[in-house]
C-alpha cells in the first residue's frame, strides 16, 4: 500500500498549478461573466502539452497516466470551472474514444491534431429525448453509396460548435435493439448546424450547443470502432469521463475550501476570529474530510484504470461522491463567508454555480446509484 | 556556443522562519527556481535555438536541488551540473562564486555565463560579479536585452534606473539579467516526463580541487531577525475632500516628502 504521489505526479501538479494560477485564474471571472471561450488560454495549454496529456507521444500526446490527468483537471478546475469542463470534455469525451476505438488513420487524422491542441474534440451523445436513457437515441445513420447519411438532433453537447470534429452516436440498424454506432463528423460538414451557445447557471465559458444533422454525409470509414457497438463504447468512455468530472469536483471544492479557511482565519466577530467558533470550524473540518475522501476515491479509480483493471464501479463511486460532497463544500464555504460568499464580487458564488453541473453531466447521481446498486445487487436494479 | 546558466533554488515566499542557530527554516514552503534565474534560463534557450551548441544549467546545493535543475531541463536546457558537497553547506557569496568558477574552468569550453541579477532569498547580487572577477572575465550586469551574440562578441543593453546603456564586450563574459528580458516558457509536460530519469552529473569539492580554505566564509552571520512590522497607516479625517487634501499636503510637507 502506498498513498504517495510519484515525483512525476508532483511535478505535473506543481507545473499545472503554476500555469493555472498565472494564466487561467486571472481570467476566470471574465470568462464566467461574458461566456467567452478563452481561446488564448487553450493556445497556451497546448504549448504546455496539456491538450493531449494522457495520449501516446506518437499521436501528439504527453503519454501521462490517468492519475496525472486527474491532477491536471483538478488543478485547472481550482482556477476556473469553465476552462476545466472544456478541457475535461475534450480529453475524456472528444479524444478518448478515438484513442480507444479508432483506426490508425483516424488517430492520425483526428486524435493527433486534437492532442496537439490544434482543435478541440466533442462527443455528441445526448438528445432532446435521450439523456440518461442513451439507448433511446433517435438520430439515425444509414449507409448509402459508401457514405453515412446522418439525420437527427443532439442536445447539451460540450464544445460542439468550436470542435474540429464531433463523435456522433446514431442508430445504424433500425429494428435491432441498441444498434447504435459512433461516427466521426468533421467540423464544417454540410448539413450539420449548431444552436447558439446555451445560457447556463454556471460553467458559462464552456460552450454548449444543440446540434442538428440534416442529411449529413461522411465517408463510411468515419465509423468509429465496430458497427452496432456504440452503446458499449460510450459506457466505457463515460467510465473514464467520470474520473475527469470527479477530479473537476475536487478542484472546485479545493478552491472553495481554501477561500473559506483563509476567511475563517482573518474575519473577526464578537471579538474573536470566526474560525474560533465551533460552528465555523466544524464546517471547515467537514470540508477537509469530504475533500480528502473524494480525492482518494478519484485517484483510486484513476489508479485502477492505469493498472488496466476494472474501474467502472470505482469511477461511478468517485464521481458520485466527489460531485455531491463538492456541492456541499461550496455551499458551506458560502455560509462561512456570509454575504461576501453570496456576492458576485467574490468567486465563491461562481464556484458554487459551476459545481452544480457535476451531479448531472456524464451520469447523473441517480444513474450512478443505479450503476453502483447493480454492481452490488445484480442486474435487476433499476429495471 | 556553450552557455552556462547559474541557477539557484529559493523558497517561494518570504514567510520563512528563523531557527535558533540563525539558519533559515523553509519547512513546508515550496522551493522554486529563483525568479531572475528563470529569465536567464529562457534567454540561454532562445540564443541556443538560434546558434546551436549547448546550455548547461549549473547549481550549487544539496541533492534535492535537482528538482529545479530538472525543471530547467524540461524547459529545454541540454546539460546540467550539480555542485554538491557537505562542505558547501555554509558558503557565503564569495565561496559560492569560487565553487562555480572552479566548475566553469573545469568545463573548459564555456563562452557565456548567464544568471539572474540576484537571488530572491539572500539578495546580495554579488555572486555573478564575484564569479566574473574570479574567472577574469568581463561582467555585464542588469542586462535587459542581448542585442547580438556571436563567437567572441556580445552586445547588450544594461537597463539601469535612469538610462539604458548599450555595451559591447568580448567573450567569454558573465551576464546578469533583469526581469522582463523575455517571457520564460513553461516546461512542457512531455519533457517533464522525459527528463525525470536523466542522470544529473554531480561534482564535489574534491572533484573541483577546492580546499577547506577556499570554502571558509569571509562573512560571519552574527544575527538574523525579521524586519520590524510596518507602522500603522493613518486615515486623514475632514469635512470634505478639499479639507482632507489640504491636511494631507500639510502632513507630507511636514514629513519632508514634498
Amino acid at each position: 500500500m502506498n498513498f504517495d504521489l510519484s515525483p512525476e505526479h508532483q511535478r505535473i501538479r506543481a507545473e499545472v498549478r503554476r500555469f493555472a494560477e498565472q494564466e487561467i485564474a486571472p481570467r476566470a471571472r471574465h470568462v464566467d461573466e461574458t461566456g467567452e471561450f478563452p481561446a488564448e488560454t487553450f493556445r497556451k495549454m497546448a504549448e504546455l502539452g496539456l491538450m493531449g496529456l494522457p495520449f501516446p507521444e506518437e499521436y501528439g500526446g504527453a503519454g501521462a497516466d490517468s492519475i496525472s490527468t486527474a491532477i491536471a483537471i483538478e488543478e485547472i478546475a481550482r482556477a476556473c470551472g469553465s476552462t476545466a469542463l472544456t478541457y475535461a470534455a475534450h480529453l475524456g469525451l472528444g479524444c478518448a474514444p478515438i484513442a480507444m476505438f479508432g483506426t490508425e488513420e483516424q488517430k492520425r487524422r483526428f486524435l493527433r491534431p486534437a492532442a496537439e491542441g490544434r482543435f478541440l474534440g466533442a462527443f455528441a451523445l445526448t438528445e432532446p429525448h435521450a439523456g440518461s436513457d442513451a439507448g433511446a437515441t433517435r438520430t439515425t445513420a444509414r449507409l448509402e453509396n459508401g457514405e453515412w447519411v446522418i439525420n437527427g438532433s443532439k442536445m447539451w453537447i460540450t464544445n460542439a460548435s468550436i470542435a474540429g470534429y464531433l463523435i456522433v452516436t446514431a442508430v445504424t440498424d433500425p429494428g435491432e435493439r441498441h444498434s447504435i454506432s459512433s461516427i466521426i463528423v468533421p467540423a464544417g460538414t454540410p448539413g450539420m448546424s449548431f444552436g447558439k451557445p446555451e445560457a447556463k447557471m454556471g460553467l458559462r465559458g464552456s460552450i454548449t450547443n444543440a446540434v442538428t444533422f440534416e442529411n449529413v454525409r461522411v465517408p463510411e470509414e468515419n465509423l468509429l470502432g465496430r458497427r452496432g457497438r456504440g452503446l458499449q463504447q460510450f459506457l466505457a468512455v463515460l467510465d473514464g469521463g467520470r474520473i475527469g468530472i470527479g477530479a473537476m469536483a475536487i478542484g472546485l471544492a479545493q478552491a472553495a475550501f481554501e477561500i473559506a479557511s483563509a476567511y475563517a482565519r482573518e474575519r473577526t466577530a464578537f471579538g474573536k476570529l470566526i474560525g474560533a467558533f465551533e460552528s465555523v470550524s466544524n464546517m471547515i473540518a467537514d470540508m477537509a474530510v469530504g475533500l480528502e475522501a473524494a480525492r482518494l476515491l478519484v485517484y483510486q479509480a484513476a489508479w485502477l484504470k492505469d493498472q488496466g483493471r476494472q474501474y467502472s464501479r470505482e469511477a461511478a463511486i468517485a464521481k458520485l461522491y466527489a460531485s455531491e460532497v463538492g456541492e456541499k463544500i461550496c455551499r458551506d464555504a458560502i455560509q462561512v463567508l456570509g454575504g461576501y460568499g453570496y456576492s458576485s464580487e467574490y468567486p465563491l458564488e461562481r464556484i458554487y454555480r459551476d459545481q452544480r453541473l457535476l451531479t448531472i453531466g456524464e451520469g447523473t447521481s441517480e444513474i450512478l446509484r443505479v450503476v453502483i446498486g447493480r454492481q452490488i445487487l445484480g442486474e435487476f436494479v433499476g429495471r | 556556443m556553450h552557455i552556462v546558466v547559474c541557477m539557484k533554488q529559493v523558497p517561494r515566499d518570504n514567510s520563512v522562519k528563523i531557527n535558533a542557530d540563525l539558519s533559515i527554516n523553509a519547512d513546508g514552503i515550496e522551493q522554486i527556481m529563483n525568479l531572475f534565474d528563470e529569465y536567464a534560463v529562457e534567454e540561454a534557450l532562445q540564443w541556443n535555438e538560434k546558434l546551436g551548441g549547448k546550455v548547461t544549467v549549473l547549481s550549487i546545493g544539496p541533492e534535492d536541488w535537482k528538482e529545479q535543475i530538472r525543471r530547467a531541463l524540461a524547459m529545454g536546457a541540454t546539460d546540467s551540473l550539480l555542485l554538491s558537497d557537505p562542505a558547501f553547506t555554509n558558503l557565503d557569496t564569495l565561496g559560492a562564486a569560487r565553487v562555480a568558477a572552479a566548475a566553469i574552468k573545469k568545463l573548459g569550453d564555456v563562452d557565456l555565463v548567464l544568471g539572474g541579477r540576484n537571488s530572491t532569498d539572500d539578495e546580495t547580487g554579488a555572486f555573478a560579479p564575484a564569479l566574473a572577477r574570479l574567472l577574469g572575465w568581463t561582467q555585464l550586469t542588469y542586462v535587459g536585452k542581448i542585442v547580438s551574440l556571436e563567437s567572441g562578441k556580445i552586445v547588450a543593453e544594461r537597463h539601469l534606473e535612469e538610462v539604458v546603456e548599450t555595451v559591447e564586450a568580448s567573450l567569454p563574459a558573465v551576464v546578469t539579467v533583469v526581469k522582463g528580458i523575455n517571457e520564460p516558457r513553461y516546461p512542457s509536460l512531455l519533457r517533464i516526463r522525459k527528463v525525470a530519469k536523466v542522470e544529473i552529473p554531480t561534482w564535489s569539492a574534491a572533484d573541483l580541487g577546492l580546499s577547506a580554505a577556499d570554502l571558509t566564509p569571509a562573512l560571519k552571520l552574527v544575527n538574523r531577525v525579521p524586519p520590524p512590522p510596518r507602522p500603522k497607516g493613518e486615515i486623514i479625517e475632514g469635512k470634505d475632500a478639499a479639507e482632507k487634501v489640504k491636511k494631507l499636503v500639510d502632513k507630507l510637507i511636514e514629513a519632508q516628502v514634498i
